[in-house]
């Protein structure tokens, strides 16, 4: 998919969903998946969901745009019930989140490897902003230090509208996706439904080939 | 998972226990007192037989089955009891003398952590029950442990305590759902899974956990499970009385019970019938397993012979003398150390 340069917004505009920007970014549906039951990490996480469907939510809609500063990614689909702030410990929140590569090849379905990394901008329905993850490898992810990314969700009639951004390149020594205009990329998303108890592994994802992501270039002159 | 070096254990004598809740206070005011703590009783005590806390935990699942993880049902705060509110303030300071009394406030509540307490089963004159206390069995082969994708959970190699790993843990509540014995809490400020620590800063400055120490019943045992000269090697494996509850969750318990006897039934005419138990051995045995009767026939031969004037050195191990020695060396007093808040 393609992610246009749109010179005048900057990311506060783009992350509200409803913003009038977004309306010549095309949209692409992706379909989604359920994770592999095999792939599970633990046997009790297996045997728990043996019989239960994983991955509620079966297609996305996503667009992306970058202002040559910061990258977001606007995902719509359609989930009956909003998950947000949780009252017990059986409710889980709906999330969302963006997987790229940090090296070519990185591998989705183990979340990365060892010197592999990937890197998730994450967003969930019980908290304000986002979380910036590296993991290399199933149950291996850590939360970053840093504001790094940030996002907005709205819960509309039985559909959430979601934004998740971040700044095209950023200072760290950690291994996270460092992009640029004009750049070629892979791009997977993953959606949890909370009200199916989705959390950590257990969730729909865009499968396990990367998707590309082309961030458009800027004209000559321009300067981020 | 490398197996632990030592392991620590304890035993809690079911013929002592007094259904007193003094454990569960000690627990609740050392360490669950913080925010998104208020429902939660990393030791509780009910009354068996019973629906136990969180409500019929027996029946949901977790553990294993033949070696395989057996699926287990996610524990709600409603399942465990919600902590109550009361109108302390109208009742103390209103003014009001007896007019007014203790009330929970808001919604009616139709459980709580001890809500069956001192039903117990069976007719009058024959009705019988039990208090059964419970922290978390520090297993050999936790269900918690194995089911955290994060490897949020650790089983220390010097005594086998098992811990969640705070900054490690996403909040997931796999452990939760996995733990037959339903003793791991949801931290809904913190996010995070929290459970009994078997009270590790103490242990390790040599002191017995809150719950042991302070029990008035001189009901726990504490100590290595490997040291010969102490209780608990003595009351699981050279007199094979203490037994784990539900070994047939497979995840090998650390805390052991001594199997409660019971006085005698009464038949229809009013006399003494010793023939069959007053607690039915099933029940029994489905709790502590078929190896529950000799655990019962030993207590009983060893209770015959101090009746008869003779010396047991099982019946004077359980009724504890020397407090102290309860500890298997984890006898300090607390008093004596400074303790600082890290
Ligand atoms: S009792 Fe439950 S929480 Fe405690 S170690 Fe065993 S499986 Fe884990
Ligand atoms: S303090 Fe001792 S006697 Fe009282 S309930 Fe707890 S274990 Fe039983």
């Amino acid at each position: 998919m393609q992610a246009p340069y749109l010179p005048n917004s900057g990311v506060d505009t783009l992350l509200d969903p409803g913003a009038p920007a977004w309306g010549s970014v095309p949209r692409e549906q992706l379909k989604l998946e359920g994770t592999p039951l095999g792939l599970q990490p633990s046997s009790a996480i297996r045997s728990r969901w043996m019989e239960r469907k994983i991955g509620n939510i079966d297609r996305v809609e996503v667009a992306a745009a970058h202002d040559g500063r910061d990258l977001a990614f606007r995902l719509e689909w359609d989930d009956a019930t909003e998950n947000g702030q949780a009252s017990d410990s059986d409710q889980f929140p709906d999330a969302a989140a963006v997987l790229l590569p940090t090296v070519p090849g990185a591998s989705i379905v183990t979340m990365g490897g060892p010197g592999g990394a990937v890197n998730a901008w994450y967003w969930r329905a019980d908290a304000d902003g986002g979380r910036h993850v590296v993991a290399e490898g199933i149950g291996s992810s850590r939360t970053l230090d840093g504001e790094w990314v940030r996002g907005r969700g709205i819960w509309k009639a039985g559909r959430w509208q979601v934004v998740i951004a971040r700044a095209l390149r950023i200072d760290t020594p950690e291994p996270v996706a460092q992009l640029e205009p004009g750049q070629k990329t892979g791009l997977a998303i993953a959606v949890w439904d909370g009200a199916n108890g989705e959390r950590a592994g257990i969730k729909a994802y865009s499968g396990p080939t990367w998707r590309d992501l082309v961030l458009d270039a800027m004209p000559a002159g321009r300067r981020s | 998972m490398a197996p632990n070096k030592r392991q620590l254990a304890m035993v809690m004598d079911l013929n002592k226990c007094i259904g007193c809740q003094t454990c569960t206070i000690a627990c609740k005011r050392l360490w669950t007192r913080d925010e998104g703590m208020e429902y939660m009783w990393w030791n509780s005590v009910n009354t068996q037989p019973g629906r136990g806390t969180p409500r019929d935990w027996e029946q949901m699942g977790g553990g294993f089955r033949d070696g395989h993880a057996r699926p287990g049902r996610m524990p709600t705060r409603r399942d465990f009891g919600e902590a109550w509110e009361f109108n302390h303030e109208e009742v103390f300071f209103g003014g009001k003398g007896a007019k007014a009394h203790l009330k929970v406030q808001g919604e009616e509540p139709d459980w709580g952590p001890n809500w069956d307490e001192d039903q117990g089963a069976g007719e009058y004159p024959n009705a019988y029950y039990f208090y059964l206390p419970r922290i978390c069995n520090h297993c050999t082969h936790p269900a918690c442990l194995e089911a955290c994708p994060r490897k949020a959970i650790v089983k220390r190699q010097e005594d086998g305590i098992v811990l969640v790993d705070e900054d490690r843990c996403r909040g997931y509540r796999f452990c939760m759902e996995a733990c037959p014995y339903k003793k791991i809490y949801f931290n809904q400020a913190a996010k995070v899974a929290q459970k009994c620590i078997f009270c590790f800063p103490r242990i390790e400055q040599g002191v017995a956990n809150a719950c042991a120490r302070q029990c008035p019943g001189r009901v726990r045992f504490l100590g290595y499970r490997d040291d010969h000269e102490a209780p608990i090697w003595k009351l699981v494996d050279q007199w094979k009385v203490a037994l784990p509850l539900h070994p047939d969750y497979e995840t090998e318990p650390n805390v052991f019970y001594v199997p409660p006897l019971a006085p005698p039934r009464y038949d229809e005419k009013g006399e003494l019938d010793e023939s069959q138990p007053r607690i039915p051995n099933e029940y029994l045995i489905s709790l502590f397993g078929p190896v529950v009767l000799d655990a019962l026939e030993v207590l009983k031969a060893e209770m015959a012979k101090t009746r008869g004037g003779g010396k047991s050195e099982l019946m004077d191990l359980l009724i504890a003398y020397r407090w102290k020695e309860m500890f298997g060396g984890f006898d300090r007093d607390p008093a004596t150390i400074e303790w600082t808040k890290a």
